[in-house]
């Protein structure tokens, strides 16, 4: 497997992208994806992969030093197996060669002179330039035709101005494993930057989008809101607090002298490449008419039950009925199974009705690992869900 | 509904300005004032913001420009195509932002996000904020240019994107054109995107323009002078 240089998507993808494979990534215009393709031509050099960039549409050092201040650090290609061809090869070749047959033919003379050379693993590419001169099938045979002694993997960056019709042939025509498609939402400005898995061929995935951020020159896949609740006491505001590294809490002390959420805990995590925000609410009932506005956008939810607390079910079961209204992955959390109980796992899925496919965690929400291992299953839930 | 005024009394007298949304095509000889006359119309009034793509000029020369005729730089963003190429290590500022070629339109389409973003977050001019929502200029110097590195199909498309931004974001663009390099199909084209043209011809040592399609005003020919920026029509 070669690494797309993101964790979180490389788990998402089954560990990455398998050798030989043929990805596409395809830009909407104003998006900064850009960081996509240079995070993987990063990680395939710190692999010590041998790697062809080619670059119609800038230099190697612009390109180096855009690399760099995205990334935050400098591309290293000193000792490295790296080969460029980039905008200057791109002029020479189109001074030289007097018609479009000619001008592929030196094209495809130098991508294969450089593959031989450096026995190729990964071809680089940034291919609107070159689809722009040759068209689709002929340009991407150019970086095809690249003969190693193992079929090279082949990574480029697109820019779209030809929308889902285009990835179509992407995928039909010329069998593409992986494409996926950077895109915004754009009301006055780019304001929600998202990906689409939008083919994989080796891994059964459905299409599905993720929102990223962009933090410290990497791609953090964001899941902006995953909703904790539960009966009141059963450790939702613990359970936040456990899996954040930040948490904000909004409390006003109870009768007696406890905190109770009265409005909501917000925490923040980094993992796993992820960019995740937590969302505890209330557990009485007198905030249920809140419930609609705190699950609104929210990606997930993770309900917390009191397994020491049978008589709290009911309530429970109330909450799971009110979010699968809303349609998102959901996840139950039998908390304080450190301390003794009756209840097993059959017991609980009796009480609140679940479906089969609804998770149950049996957890210490006082327990890093335990509170960490139910968002890892959240989150994998999340990024196979079809919302 | 924003109105953007532009010194121009055939067009600020008539409506109040050019309204916002608008898309103009500069259509102009090689040679002749059109570049200044682009500048004095997209130049910030009081509260608004300026964005020029120059694959001509130096940054430093825009901004240099926008200084003369009065402007606060502040005020002004600037996304160069052009010092790139011979300086690559060239750095980004909020203001003024650089990609490697006129060729690399992903660059370009994402720096011009990039500064409406900061315009809209406030973060674009030192903390100093202007009208909101921002009313956001923007001059395109010059299609003439992008065309020699681009296919017409292509940067067709990526007007059309730019294009429909600006009317989104309710600014008013311009874009030159160098009206006698191309052919007839490629100009056609161009104007369907475009909400008005207006036509720079030059007669001797003098500069004519005549505006096509912004409401209000009419298409008869008006010299014109241009001195630190402000349109002077000569009777």
């Amino acid at each position: 497997m070669i690494s797309t240089g993101m964790v979180g998507i490389d788990d998402m993808l089954g560990g990455g992208i398998p050798r030989g494979s043929k990805v596409l990534y395809s830009m909407e215009p104003g998006v900064n994806g850009q960081l996509f393709m240079i995070s993987a031509i990063y990680e395939a050099l710190a692999k010590d992969l041998s790697c062809l960039v080619i670059l119609p549409h800038t230099t190697v050092d612009a390109f180096l030093h855009d690399a760099a201040n995205l990334r935050g650090s400098m591309l290293q290609i000193t000792g490295r197996k790296i080969a460029f061809i980039d905008m200057i090869d791109r002029e020479r070749i189109q001074r030289s060669a007097p018609t479009r047959d000619a001008a592929e033919n030196e094209w495809r003379a130098r991508i294969n002179k450089l593959c031989k050379e450096n026995q190729t693993e990964v071809i680089f590419g940034y291919f609107d330039v070159m689809y722009e001169e040759f068209g689709l099938e002929r340009g991407f045979n150019l970086l095809e035709s690249c003969p190693s002694d193992k079929t090279p993997t082949i990574i480029i960056e697109h820019l779209n101005f030809e929308g889902n019709h285009l990835l179509e042939q992407f995928i039909e025509k010329l069998s593409f494993d992986l494409v996926v498609s950077i895109r915004a939402t754009f009301g006055l400005f780019p304001h929600f930057n998202f990906f689409t898995f939008v083919h994989t061929s080796w891994t059964p995935m459905q299409k599905r989008s993720v929102p990223f951020i962009i933090s410290n020159g990497r791609i953090a896949p964001y899941i902006p809101k995953i909703v904790v609740t539960g009966p009141p006491e059963s450790g939702k505001s613990t359970f936040v607090a456990t899996a954040s590294e930040r948490v904000r809490s909004i409390d006003r002390t109870g009768l007696s002298d406890d905190t109770t959420p009265v409005a909501m805990d917000v925490g923040w995590l980094h993992w796993k490449d992820f960019d995740i925000t937590l969302y505890g609410t209330p557990g009485q009932s007198q905030f249920d008419l809140s419930l609609p506005m705190i699950l609104k956008n929210a990606m997930g939810a993770v309900i917390v039950v009191d397994v020491t607390r049978p008589d709290s079910f009911a309530r429970a079961k109330h909450l799971i009925t009110l979010i699968s209204e809303r349609r998102m992955p959901l996840v139950i959390a039998a908390n304080k199974n450190d301390l003794p109980h009756r209840m097993n796992e059959v017991e609980i899925r009796t009480a609140l009705d679940l479906k089969k496919n609804t998770p149950v965690f049996f957890i210490s929400a006082k327990r890093n690992e335990d509170v960490r291992f139910v968002l890892e299953s959240l989150v994998d839930f999340i990024t196979q869900f079809s919302y | 509904m924003y109105f953007y005024k532009t010194g121009i009394a055939q067009i600020d007298g008539v409506s109040g300005g050019i309204e916002a949304g608008t898309n103009i095509l500069l259509l102009a000889p090689p040679m002749s004032s059109a570049e200044q006359l682009a500048y004095a119309i997209i130049k910030p009034g009081p509260g608004e913001y300026s964005i020029v793509l120059s694959t001509n000029e130096r940054a430093a020369e825009v901004v240099d420009f926008f200084k003369s005729a009065g402007c606060d730089k502040k005020f002004i963003g600037v996304i160069d195509a052009i010092t790139k190429s011979s300086t690559p290590a060239t750095a980004d500022t909020p203001r003024l932002t650089f990609v490697s070629s006129p060729t690399d339109l992903t660059g370009i389409g994402i720096k011009f996000s990039n500064m409406i973003e900061s315009i809209f977050e406030g973060t674009f001019a030192d903390g100093e904020t202007g009208l909101f929502p921002p009313p956001i200029r923007f001059c395109v110097n010059s299609l003439s240019t992008l065309l020699m590195y681009r296919k017409l199909e292509v940067l067709y498309q990526f007007l059309h994107i730019l294009t429909a931004k600006q009317k989104r974001i309710e600014g008013v663009a311009i874009y030159l054109l160098n009206n006698e390099s191309f052919d007839d199909k490629t100009l056609s084209l161009i104007k369907q995107l475009m909400t008005g043209v207006i036509e720079v011809k030059v007669d001797g040592n003098d500069n004519y323009f005549r505006i096509m399609g912004i409401r209000g005003t009419q298409a008869d020919w008006q010299k014109f002078t241009i001195n630190k920026g402000q349109v002077t029509i000569v009777p």
